[in-house]
């Protein structure tokens, strides 16, 4: 695998676990896109391009894990806020407990080398 | 459209997304203007200057990649153009020669392939079926060739044999322009083709 070989390799981890990350970010309530959008651009080395979020909040939509709601905003034009659905909130609870089994068995053997 | 309460480098971020998302379903690329376009009016006041403009577009990153993230099978590696890619277009260009089905299996290739978008399918498919093997039977057609060929001979002497254009069903000059534009089309979508899959 060469460099661009790991770089593919990142990128896709990264847009595996971002869905999550837009899950979790609705966990204690409504957000709507924009302050989404921002809150993850935000997050260090989370997001290369803010603008290719908005097709995945399309897809989570669409897959029915987050359900959303327009309303007036008191500046500019509606805003489209999102919340989970239960099946969001099960796939969010589902994903923490597998990424601390994972994160733990990564960072051990990063760290040490070894398995703990 | 709010289009007009956006920053001019806005607006034009915004048309370049439109363009660029020509090859969506409608419907998905109204949502997603739509969503961008809230986005915009949000991070750029109007009056802000063109540098802070820039930083907003630059976090947004290119309306390519967004219209990519949103076309089906983008959560895949991006598929390139390899050898079936090329395939498919030789095969689309003169594959009509071989009996037609090489045009054909040129056909099956392009559908399968991931290095398209549906629009550049049916752009492939459409100009023009069965491709320059087309061009080769309409241009017979029209320009009134093959040529006959008369022969007279008496028995057991050599045959004498004169050759002479069949007659043209239409002027030389249309016949002539239609085959150009034959050609030049199939050609013209092969390298089209080539390098939307690049």
């Amino acid at each position: 695998m060469g460099t661009k070989g790991r770089e593919t390799a990142i990128s896709q981890l990264r847009r595996g676990v971002l869905e999550f990350c837009v899950l979790a970010l609705l966990r204690d309530g409504e957000r709507y896109s924009y302050e989404l959008v921002r809150a993850l651009g935000d997050a260090d080395g989370l997001v290369t391009t803010e603008g290719t979020l908005y097709p995945l909040l399309g897809r989570l939509r669409r897959e029915g894990v987050v359900d959303t709601t327009w309303r007036e905003s008191p500046s500019g034009p509606p805003r489209r806020y999102y919340h989970l659905t239960s099946d969001g909130q099960a796939a969010l609870g589902g994903f923490m407990s597998e990424w601390a089994r994972f994160r733990d068995s990564v960072d051990a053997l990063l760290e040490k080398g070894v398995l703990k | 459209m709010m289009t007009d309460t956006l920053h001019p480098l806005a607006a034009e971020y915004l048309q370049r997304l439109r363009r660029a998302g020509r090859g969506l379903p409608p419907g998905r690329l109204r949502e997603l203007l739509a969503e961008i376009e809230g986005h915009l009016s949000e991070a750029i006041d109007p009056s802000a200057s063109d540098a802070q403009a820039l930083t907003v577009l630059d976090r947004l990153g290119d309306p390519e990649a967004i219209i990519a993230a949103e076309t089906p099978h983008a959560d895949e590696p991006p598929a390139r153009r390899g050898t079936k890619e090329w395939a498919a277009i030789i095969l689309l260009l003169v594959g009509g020669f071989i009996f037609a089905i090489g045009w054909v299996a040129g056909l099956v290739l392009l559908w399968s392939s991931r290095a398209w978008t549906t629009r550049d399918k049916w752009i492939g498919t459409l100009v023009i079926p069965g491709g320059l093997a087309t061009s080769a039977v309409v241009g017979e057609v029209l320009l009134g060739t093959p040529t006959e060929t008369r022969c007279r001979g008496v028995a057991g002497a050599a045959l004498h044999c004169t050759s002479a254009p069949g007659p043209s069903i239409v002027s030389p000059v249309v016949g002539v322009a239609v085959l150009a534009l034959l050609v030049v089309a199939p050609i013209a979508t092969a390298v089209y083709l080539a390098r939307r899959a690049a």
